[in-house]
């Protein structure tokens, strides 16, 4: 079967193993098939050798986490992140795409999926949300609208972010307020990106969405993102300025106020979509050092907490072991609080009981503490 | 077909006679034996590879001047015996933690086999994986698997400077935490003697350092060694009394009374006997005696 | 699928549950490690996870008449964990527990299956390592770096992986656990711990080893010289050998290599340089300045162009990146690339790389060098496009002209990948019959069957136990 996959860019990969380690479906499993050469492999074998799509072909296929860990440590700069994207599609169009499409599609419509959130809001209220399910511990029931500042750069809003942790957003905004930049929240102008439909092989479906994106802004102001997995997909698929949150402001740090930073020590958890594909999981600790008394690293090179998306919700059993290990790296280091600048990471932790919050929270809460004392 | 090999022959209990400075280790070889002696001579040596090859009759002695003219030296002891003799009983050199471990140092060997053939395992250069070790084999074989006509040895620099210091009021399970990388730590219940090696400002620096544990005199070497080696597990020495000398973080405890023979598992006895058979199936190389 | 593979299916699922994998994607993906030599045939993986289990799997194994083969990572060059014959595999992945650190003994107990490179971390905070560390640390077990007695760049002065192994516990190939060497100074008998590192998973599987931890140096000094020619660069490592100065490592990087690499790094490796030679002294802080001095004075003698020492530690880890990814760093110049690995006297260096130019030229194609100089240790890559027809005739034949070049020069094999089906139609060339022989004889001290990773290292043909346990099973069964 061909999976769309550049058969020349398919023989690039020569085997020699060395992402294994920055796999965390190997590394949970130790089993190849689980691995980043095993699924290259597997894709050579089904493209180019018309191998038929087994249950466990495809299962392997299934639990890849698209965390694109294994791309930075591939000397041979093997793009998988294509190969595993071509392949969803491919195996989504053979499956037929219908029950994912449906799955998905609350997300391009805001107002729905508030309501629909305030629903579960109100189920939560009413404990009848398991907890395992991993979405906020209180979803808010009623959102403050947004408001802009001026228009110096976009705050990207997306969707479910928008529904769940408008917080962050208003957090991320009075920290570039505080930077001297005048802030036009995207709102539903701009709704949903589409990097979870092209992550469950609906690239097509996701690419409109990016489109519609970038006929709503002006082109020529930043877009700031404050989710990794957003600021990923945009990065690699819209035409504007994209750039992530703690990466634009720890480019301005002298634009910040000095304060006295919060008395609490941070481990900082990077997602997969700032460290491995945006590559800009330093200017996070570079932020933090300055708004918080401690930063401490994890032990395990940003391996994947096991989120992935609507991944923890396809495949619970590999997601749920892979924050084991996450947890496991967490606990030799005892921090208070968690740092993660993705929604998805940090509601996976915290239905684990992790303490987690944004950055942006932390600094805005350092720079808020400073003004109610002076 | 070498000399040596002519001389063993296919047939007949045979033993090679070394120095003797350890003619009963392993046990007695049997009366019928016939008595060899192994070549000697060092056939080649290139300080500039670090290594030697070297013909097992040769005195370790002869050996040791060979090297010292070019300021090397190896992990063969330097007092008496042949070199054949000591890669056979496998003893390390008291000073091990500098000169590195023998079975390491052993980079091929030739010996004769039981068939009479001439027999080469390992290679001639410093890094070689080229098919199963027969010369760790080798090492420690007390001459019960071949008979050892030549080696190759791994040979080092001489340091810079060498210098024996001695505390009678240091702990000596305290200094690996002063030195860095001592080239012997003895112990004798009483006092401790180290060998600092290296560049001299290193030596300097290290024998510094030493003096927040104790005070510390220069000597001129090691203490005297008791007859008998004993192996134990670094973390046993502390337990030691006695007459006795201990080599603080290898094991090595010198003793005036032999160490019982430790018993070994029934799956390395099963090997080591499959090992000599396999080697050895009439039992004719140096019969009496055993390693293990 | 015949009842007889149904039946030791079901003998191994009692024992090890869903970690049994005989689906046809598993058995394709272990057909293969990281060489490029493509004709195995897997039998049933089994994830174990404890000694008990590898001795339960192995008596199963045995019962139905199967033999076994043991997997690390699969990194290796060599193609030591290609199963041939259809055999069981038994994968150490999971077993990968840190059992033990004792600081004041310097020992370590691990599985097999903990990765190099995440020992080496946990030992970080205690001021400890382990100290081989082949390019592939990042991945490769410490079971592989026994099966393989595995080196690395800092394996000149620190020794490989034999050096730094005191005890290792093993399942035979009958099933019995044993444990060979010891704690203790000179473990008595005969030294079977050391002859079973590089057996190569032949002489019986791992499942748990002591290591020997190193502590770490204060001070570490790296230098960067550039020559003109790697004749020049040979000529430095052997001068510096020959001035009594053993360096922690000495690698050295033609031209080609160095370009891909800076290409990839970018920490200033001099791309107009016709070699590089990145040399690295560790110890006490005055020493490892003499030595860093005398390294640059006996470089500049030799023709260096350019002397440079890092500057800070993270320039050190950028340069040592570089050239640790440096095999990585050739897919810039074409797609696939053959690693050789063959030792010469440090004399021939020189010699011998003009000749290993030569022969790839002669046979048409590229060839970068990327070595351990200061063991002699030559990684000669040749490069090349996979999907060309008959790409991997003309490939091989370059090989077998650099291992004929190396052993006339007084070589060796292999310096550290082991001879696995890579080397095996070579050690003819190296060996007399009777000195294989004598291999097969150690081997069969610890594997009188040939069921532990059977038809490896020792020449096919020369062992008809190895020959039966290959026939064993019908092709078809698992093809
Ligand atoms: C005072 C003193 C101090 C010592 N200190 C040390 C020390 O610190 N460290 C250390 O390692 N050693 C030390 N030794 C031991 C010694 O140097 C060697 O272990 C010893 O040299 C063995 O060699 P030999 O020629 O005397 O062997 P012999 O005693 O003649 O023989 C020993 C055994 O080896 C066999 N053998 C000898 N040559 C061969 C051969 N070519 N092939 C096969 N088998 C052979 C013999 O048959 C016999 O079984 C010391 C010895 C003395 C006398
Ligand atoms: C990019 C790259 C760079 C490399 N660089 C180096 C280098 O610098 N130096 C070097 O020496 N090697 C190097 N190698 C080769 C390889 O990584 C090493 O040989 C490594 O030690 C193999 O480890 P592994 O866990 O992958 O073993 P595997 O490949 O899985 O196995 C290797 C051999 O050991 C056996 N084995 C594995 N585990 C066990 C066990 N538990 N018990 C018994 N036998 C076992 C296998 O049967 C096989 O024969 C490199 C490889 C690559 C791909
Ligand atoms: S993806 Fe890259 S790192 Fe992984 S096996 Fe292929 S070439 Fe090696
Ligand atoms: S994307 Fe993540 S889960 Fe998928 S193969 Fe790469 S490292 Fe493994």
């Amino acid at each position: 079967m061909d999976l769309g996959i550049d058969p020349d860019q398919l023989g690039t990969c020569v085997q020699c193993g060395l992402c294994l380690s920055s796999c965390p479906t190997y590394r949970v499993t130790g089993d190849e098939t689980f691995s980043p050469r095993g699924r290259i492999a597997l894709m050579r074998q089904v493209q180019l050798h018309d191998a038929p799509l087994t249950t466990e072909v495809t299962e392997a296929f299934d639990t890849c986490i698209q965390c694109l860990g294994c791309e930075p440590a591939c000397p041979s700069v093997v793009p998988y992140g294509h190969f595993i994207e071509s392949t969803r599609n491919a195996l989504t169009e053979h499956r037929g795409s219908r029950r994912r499409a449906i799955a998905l599609w609350p997300l391009t419509k805001p107002r729905l999926l508030r309501l629909g959130s305030s629903l579960l809001a109100v189920a939560q209220r009413l404990r009848l949300v398991p907890a395992r399910l991993g979405l906020p511990n209180q979803l808010p029931l009623r959102r403050r609208p947004h408001r802009s500042s001026g228009t110096d750069v976009y705050l990207f809003t997306g969707c479910v972010m928008d529904a769940w942790q408008r917080e962050v957003h208003f957090a991320t905004q009075r920290v570039l307020e505080a930077a001297g930049f005048g802030v036009t929240p995207t709102g539903d102008a701009a709704g949903c990106c589409g990097a979870l439909h092209t992550h469950a092989g609906l690239a097509a479906h996701g690419e409109r969405l990016t489109q519609s994106i970038d006929a709503a802004l002006d082109p020529a102001i930043p877009v700031i993102v404050n989710s990794a997995g957003c600021g990923a997909h945009l990065k690699q698929h819209s035409s504007h300025q994209i750039f992530d949150a703690q990466e634009f402001l720890a480019e301005h740090l002298d634009h910040l106020p000095d304060v006295t930073p919060l008395e609490v020590n941070v481990a900082v958890q990077d997602p997969c979509h700032l460290r491995h594909v945006q590559r800009a999981h330093l200017p996070t600790r570079t932020l933090l050092r300055k708004y918080v008394s401690a930063v401490t690293e994890l032990d395990d090179d940003g391996l994947c907490c096991g989120a992935g998306g609507a991944y923890s919700v396809l495949q619970p059993d590999m997601s749920q072991q892979v924050r084991e290990r996450k947890l496991a790296s967490i606990n030799r280091v005892q921090p208070e609080v968690v740092a993660s600048a993705n929604p998805g990471c940090s509601m996976h932790l915290s239905a684990a009981g992790v303490k987690t919050e944004h950055p942006m929270v932390l600094v805005d809460r350092a720079l808020a503490a400073n003004s109610s004392t002076t | 077909m070498s000399d040596f090999a002519k001389l063993v022959g296919a047939e007949g209990p045979v033993t090679v006679v070394g120095g003797r400075t350890r003619w009963h280790v392993g046990g007695e070889v049997r009366p019928d034996a016939r008595e060899v002696h192994a070549p000697s001579g060092v056939v080649s040596y290139d300080p500039a590879e670090m290594t030697v090859t070297v013909r097992a009759g040769t005195t370790t002695t002869e050996l040791t001047t060979t090297l010292n003219e070019a300021s090397q030296r190896c992990a063969l002891p330097e007092r008496g015996g042949t070199v054949g003799g000591s890669v056979v009983i496998g003893e390390n050199h008291p000073e091990v933690l500098g000169r590195g471990w023998l079975t390491s140092s052993v980079l091929q060997v030739t010996y004769i086999s039981a068939e009479g053939k001439l027999i080469r395992g390992g290679g001639p250069t410093v890094k070689n994986v080229s098919g199963f070790d027969l010369p760790r084999l080798v090492v420690g074989s007390l001459g019960t698997l071949g008979l050892v006509e030549e080696v190759i040895l791994r040979t080092n620099p001489i340091p810079p400077r060498s210098q024996w210091v001695e505390s009678h009021d240091a702990d000596p399970f305290a200094v690996a935490s002063r030195v860095l990388r001592p080239s012997a730590v003895l112990w004798n219940g009483a006092s401790t003697r180290v060998l600092l090696e290296g560049h001299a400002p290193d030596v300097a620096a290290s024998l510094n350092s030493l003096t927040a544990i104790g005070a510390w005199s220069e000597v001129d070497g090691s203490f005297e060694l008791p007859q008998h080696r004993w192996s134990l597990q670094p973390a046993e020495l502390n337990g030691c009394s006695g007459t006795f000398v201990a080599s603080i973080g290898v094991g090595t405890v010198w003793r005036d009374e032999p160490q019982p023979r430790p018993a070994l598992s029934p799956s390395v006895i099963e090997i080591s006997t499959r090992m000599k058979n396999n080697f050895d199936p009439t039992g004719r190389l140096n019969p009496g005696r055993s390693a293990f | 699928m015949t009842t007889a593979d149904d039946a030791l299916l079901a003998d191994l699922k009692r024992v090890l549950g869903d970690r049994v994998r005989a689906d046809s994607a598993e058995r394709a993906l272990l057909r293969r490690d990281a060489s490029v030599f493509d004709g195995g045939s897997a039998g049933p993986t089994c994830l174990c996870e404890s000694t008990e289990e590898v001795q339960r799997v192995v008596r199963i194994a045995l019962a139905h008449g199967r033999s076994v083969v043991p997997r690390g990572a699969g990194t290796g060059l060599a193609g030591g964990a290609i199963p041939l014959g259809a055999p069981v595999i038994i994968s150490l992945s999971r077993m990968n527990r840190i059992l033990e650190v004792d600081t004041d003994s310097r020992i370590a107990w691990v599985e097999p299956g903990v990765v190099n490179l995440d020992l080496t971390k946990h030992l970080t905070p205690l001021g400890y390592h382990f100290a081989p560390d082949p390019s592939s640390q990042q991945v490769c077990t410490i079971g592989g770096n026994v099966g393989n007695n595995s080196g690395g760049p800092h394996c000149l002065a620190y020794g490989v992986t034999n050096a730094h192994i005191l005890a290792i516990e093993v399942v035979l190939a009958d099933g019995e656990i044993v444990t060979l060497g010891g704690l203790d100074a000179e473990p008595s008998g005969y030294d079977l711990r050391g002859v079973f590192i590089g057996g190569e998973g032949m002489l019986g599987i791992t499942t748990k080893v002591a290591v020997r931890i190193t502590p770490n140096p204060p001070s570490v000094r790296t230098l960067l010289l550039s020559f003109d020619t790697p004749r020049d660069a040979a000529a430095t490592v052997s001068a510096v050998i020959a001035a009594g100065i053993v360096p922690a490592a000495m690698e050295v990087m033609d031209q080609r290599i160095t370009i891909a690499v800076e290409n990839y790094v970018n920490v200033g490796y001099p791309r107009d340089a016709g070699a590089v030679l990145l040399a690295e002294v560790d110890g006490l802080p005055d020493g490892v300045d003499i030595d860093a001095q005398r390294i640059s004075d006996i470089g500049r003698q030799h023709g260096a162009t350019d002397v440079r020492q890092a500057a800070s530690d993270e320039e050190r880890m950028l340069l040592w990146k570089g050239r640790k990814t440096a095999f990585g760093a050739v897919a810039q110049i074409a797609p696939n690339y053959y690693l050789h690995d063959t030792v010469v006297p440090r004399s021939k260096l020189a010699d011998t790389l003009e000749e290993v130019y030569r022969i790839a030229d002669e046979h048409d194609l590229a060839v970068v060098n990327v070595f351990h100089a200061g063991d002699g240790n030559l990684h000669p890559l040749l490069l090349f496009n996979g999907q060309e027809p008959g790409i991997y005739d003309r490939v091989h034949a370059a090989g077998a002209k650099i291992v004929e070049a190396s052993l006339a020069a007084g070589g060796v094999l292999s310096g550290e990948h082991g001879i696995g089906v890579e080397k095996q139609p070579y050690m003819h060339q190296m060996f007399s019959e009777d000195d294989l022989d004598h291999q097969e004889r150690l081997r069969h001290a610890f594997d009188p069957a040939c069921r532990s990773n059977p038809g490896k290292v020792i020449p096919v043909g020369h062992s008809c136990a190895d020959i039966q346990s290959l026939r064993n099973v019908p092709e078809e069964v698992w093809g």
